[in-house]
């Protein structure tokens, strides 16, 4: 394998220090907490925040979806034992009565009470940089085999919501029992709620980059942290 | 953590008198009712002492739901309501209603199982609750609005994810025919006008919970996929209605419309619906189309349909999205709406005729005018009574002769000889103010109606196009579909019988060989059931379908699952012969609430919440005497146009002697007593109801 075969993104075109550094020594880049690590010992300790590229991506038609909500229990009940929709990590309620600008679209909007059409909501396992994980003060948000996916470490993550903050999808979850966040990580490559949408209105596929074509939901608000920001100058700036 | 999975665990009590807000353990004091109707009936017994009028502080309303409800078990959607009802005469006594959408899913993740609504506030307001935050709010700025105006507005207040149930201007009116509204257009009828007399306009709620699954996740998952695996269409119609290439058999009569070439042509870019071979789950919500079932024959339908929708968690869309543009510029309304069955030609059923016939655009536009005014002002069609009664009383004159000249001149008699949908706009605000004598006499509801002018109710008993059957109510799936097992589940009830258990088998689309094999297995004989319009005498084999039919309805709901689906004791897979399995309910149940109880045990149960039932209805009615006082059946189930006699085909109407039989296997199948139809002492025991044998005991009201 190349360790730079996902990284293939446009975005990336520039020749960056560290990553001659990992091209050299021949390590896949399978998450920050490894390679914080593994990679710090140079001429900063800011952590590597490039994540490997995920390998799948759920993607809804609006125009097919039927507006059960099957997709949102199948992800809690099958993953985590609970009928929750509010800590699903595909989102279809929040669009289903007026749509995503919400109540104040009244019936000129989308949804059941304006033209009907109703949007299912996915995580775009973002390309880097992955705003849920930089934004996360303890890097609890990693890369997890097979699927490559962005996923909440839980053994990390300490409930602070700052990746609530920092996703312009709105796709970060919150179980509130657990207190921990959660988000969509593709069921380890056979998402639950493709098996359980009725309608064929999602479909599993390879993983192309969404996040310009996708309209976002709000603006973030959350930061990056200065050591973070540090690695972003150390790749980057020129 | 909880003892059991399923139940949210809190029952929420709210008194609009005092405005005292409390919560009751739903498992310490109504485990063994389940939920649903069970908490309903159990709190009517409880607390609403007999004689209470429905508008009266002192009756209370439970909006509830079961431990299945906000799950992925398929097809939970549905709230029950549980009040003493307005509309049924000569006297109120306890019913339900059930409204779908989205409203019992959002009452579970909030917290709770049910809602009980007491005593009456000073001034109008609505309920808020968000999770565990409760609230009594001041809704006068909300009064004298539609349902859509007051749920826009309460949702701008505290989210687009709320649920919010609602009354229009009937509800506020104390219009006995009236409706309470969640999602856009999911209504119970019935209830509208109790919310009203309590200046409740609505109930929001919101939760960001969940339910937790007692079982094993991956046991539950699976036990979801059999159960899926199981459905058919709307109404469990497990055949296609028309040839498929992997169905064996095909019936026209079906609900199951998809088929290739058919689309949803009003979707942009239209939606075809293929051939949804059965063991395709992924293909379940194009089965069904019920714009197409209702508003053909022929293609119509699928001309206007945008979309399937439904409940949370259904897969099954049988309430669709239809457009048709022409409306807005003609009538003013949005070009989008939804609806399904009766709501859906809620405006069609007033009209004899239409200018480019029955099934031209101006019949489709009349059904977008009636769901736009009905489902905005929450007006209840009392399954379509309300229409029937209008369109015989005009034709008889009765409605010109008690209308003075200047109130009859008001209406133009003339656009409603001519079909034209805009006399709609005359009608249905007057029924909901209370206009006028006419508007004032529909919106009371037949019994009432009729005693307001004076009309004896044998009239409308004698007449089949009525559909009346008793109580201010009509027929519900009867003779007709279910020989005579229809005719016992429809004198059962207070309103019309809501049940569907039996027709939902004596119409799945099967072909009778398989349907009589299976009824043998499920009933003890293939004999059960009958050739719909070649009926044969009484068994008591047919008497166990009744009774089972009953038990299955009653527990559906309870643990909220759709009675308009369920039971599924027939499938459409080949390979088990069509077989279902009359076992889904008890293993939902089991594996979700970890309280373990097989078929019989949760056919138990329904009884025991049947019981409540009966007991409620005699202890209102203050007589023991069911048989001849309650159990009633209008004289027009005898009668055949044609003169044919009963058992001979080509007729659905009873004999009357054989009815009777039924009517004693029937009771005997329920262990009660044959001369009154009221259960004994003994059968309440058996069901743990012992306090309730000894209440009517005390009356004087055991056999």
């Amino acid at each position: 394998m190349t360790p730079f075969s996902p990284l293939d993104s446009t975005r990336l075109s520039q020749i960056l220090s560290r990553r001659q550094f990992l091209k050299l020594s021949g390590v896949s880049i399978v998450g920050i907490s490894v390679l914080g690590v593994l990679l710090c010992k140079g001429e900063t300790n800011a952590p590597l925040i490039i994540m490997e590229q995920a390998q799948g991506i759920i993607i809804a038609d609006p125009t097919l979806c039927v507006a059960c909500r099957r997709c949102e229990l199948a992800c809690t009940e099958f993953n985590d034992g609970k009928a929750s929709p509010a800590m699903s990590r595909i989102k279809v309620n929040r669009n289903l009565n007026f749509g995503p600008k919400g109540a104040y679209a009244g019936q000129h909007g989308q949804g059941t009470w304006g033209n009907e059409l109703v949007t299912p909501d996915f995580c775009l396992q973002c390309a880097h940089p992955v705003p849920c994980a930089n934004a996360c003060p303890n890097d609890a948000i990693v890369v997890k085999p097979p699927t490559n996916a962005r996923v909440v470490d839980v053994e990390k993550c300490i409930g602070c919501r700052m990746c609530q903050r920092s996703c312009p999808w709105e796709m970060m979850s919150f179980d509130s029992e657990a207190g921990k966040a959660t988000k969509c990580f593709l069921c380890d490559g056979k998402p639950k709620c493709v098996e359980a949408c009725p309608a064929e209105a999602l479909i599993y596929l390879a993983w192309r980059d969404l996040t310009d074509k996708v309209p976002i939901r709000v603006a973030p608000t959350s930061v990056i942290s200065p050591e973070k920001a540090a690695t972003c100058n150390e790749c980057h700036k020129k | 953590m909880a003892k059991y999975g399923g139940w949210a665990g809190k029952v929420l009590r709210v008194d609009l008198s005092t405005g005292r807000i409390w919560t009751e353990d739903t498992v310490e004091k109504y485990k063994d009712y389940l939920g649903g109707t069970g908490i309903g009936y159990r709190v009517i017994w409880d607390e609403v002492p007999a004689s209470t009028h429905p508008f009266d502080p002192a009756n209370k309303i439970i909006f509830a739901v079961g431990p299945l409800a906000g799950t992925g078990a398929p097809c939970n959607g549905r709230t029950a309501i549980t009040t003493l009802w307005p509309t049924c005469w000569p006297q109120p006594l306890v019913a339900t209603g059930h409204m779908g959408g989205q409203f019992a899913a959002e009452l579970k993740y909030a917290g709770y199982d049910a809602i009980v609504v007491e005593g009456k506030a000073e001034h109008p307001v609505w309920l808020s609750i968000v999770d565990k935050q409760v609230q009594i709010k001041d809704a006068r700025h909300l009064w004298g609005q539609g349902i859509r105006r007051a749920t826009i507005q309460i949702s701008e207040e505290i989210g687009p994810e709320a649920a919010v149930a609602a009354i229009g201007q009937a509800g506020e009116n104390l219009v006995p025919l009236s409706v309470v509204i969640n999602s856009f257009s999911h209504s119970a009828g019935g209830a509208g006008g109790v919310m009203g007399s309590k200046n409740l306009k609505a109930i929001a709620v919101h939760g960001t919970g969940g339910v937790r699954i007692f079982g094993d996740k991956a046991e539950w998952e699976k036990l979801i996929q059999y159960h899926l695996s199981l459905l058919g269409a709307n109404n469990q119609h497990v055949v296609p209605g028309s040839p498929q290439p992997w169905a064996e058999h095909y019936n026209p009569a079906s609900r199951w419309v998809a088929s290739r070439g058919r689309k949803w042509e009003a979707s942009t870019p239209a939606v075809e619906t293929g051939t949804c071979e059965p063991h395709n789950l992924n293909r379940i919500a194009y089965r069904t189309n019920n714009l197409a079932y209702f508003l053909g024959p022929g293609d119509i339908g699928w001309k206007y349909t945008v979309r399937g929708n439904g409940c949370t968690g259904c897969p099954i869309r049988c309430h669709n999205v239809l457009k048709v543009p022409s409306v807005s510029a003609k009538y003013g309304i949005p070009e989008v709406g939804q609806n399904t069955c009766a709501g859906l030609f809620f405006g069609r059923a007033f009209f004899q005729n239409f200018p480019d016939g029955p099934k031209g655009l101006t019949a489709i536009e009349s059904c977008m005018v009636g769901m736009h005014l009905a489902d905005d002002l929450g007006i209840w069609c009392n399954y379509s009574q309300l229409q029937r009664d209008f369109i015989k009383l005009y034709n008889n004159g009765t409605i010109k002769s008690k209308l003075g000249e200047k109130e009859s001149k008001s209406y133009s008699w003339d656009k409603y000889e001519k079909g034209d949908p805009s006399f709609l706009f005359e009608l249905l605000p007057r029924i909901a103010m209370k206009e006028g004598e006419l508007g004032t006499a529909l919106g009371l509801g037949t019994g009432y109606l009729l005693e307001r002018w004076s009309i004896p109710e044998e009239e409308w008993k004698k007449d089949s196009k009525t559909c009346y059957w008793k109580l201010g109510h009509p027929r519900h799936h009867t003779s007709d579909e279910a020989g005579q097992c229809g005719v016992i589940l429809n004198t059962q009830f207070n309103r019309d019988a809501q049940c569907h258990s039996h027709t939902n088998f004596t119409r799945n689309g099967l072909p009778f060989e398989i349907q009589k094999q299976l009824a043998a297995e499920l009933w003890g004989s293939p004999d059960a059931v009958d050739v719909i319009g070649a009926f044969k005498p009484m068994n008591v084999y047919k008497a166990r379908f009744a009774k089972w039919s009953l038990m299955r309805k009653e527990l559906h709901d309870a643990l909220s699952l759709c009675n308009y689906m369920g039971p599924w004791v027939a499938s459409p897979l080949k390979e088990r012969g069509y077989r279902g399995d009359d076992s889904i309910e008890s293993m939902l149940y089991s594996l979700a609430t970890g309280d373990r109880k097989d078929r019989q045990e949760l056919d138990q149960v329904a009884e025991r919440i049947f019981l409540l039932h009966r007991a409620l209805t005699i202890r209102d009615m203050g007589t023991k005497e069911m048989r001849t006082q309650h159990d009633t059946i209008p004289e027009w189930v005898f009668l055949d146009p044609a003169g044919k006699p009963p058992f001979t085909q080509g007729t659905v109407h009873m004999d009357r002697n054989d009815i009777q039989l039924a009517m004693d296997m029937y009771y005997d199948e329920m262990g009660w007593d044959r001369a009154t139809g009221a259960p004994t002492a003994a059968a309440y025991r058996r069901a743990g109801l012992r306090e309730v044998a000894e209440e009517l005991g005390k009356r004087g009201l055991l056999p």
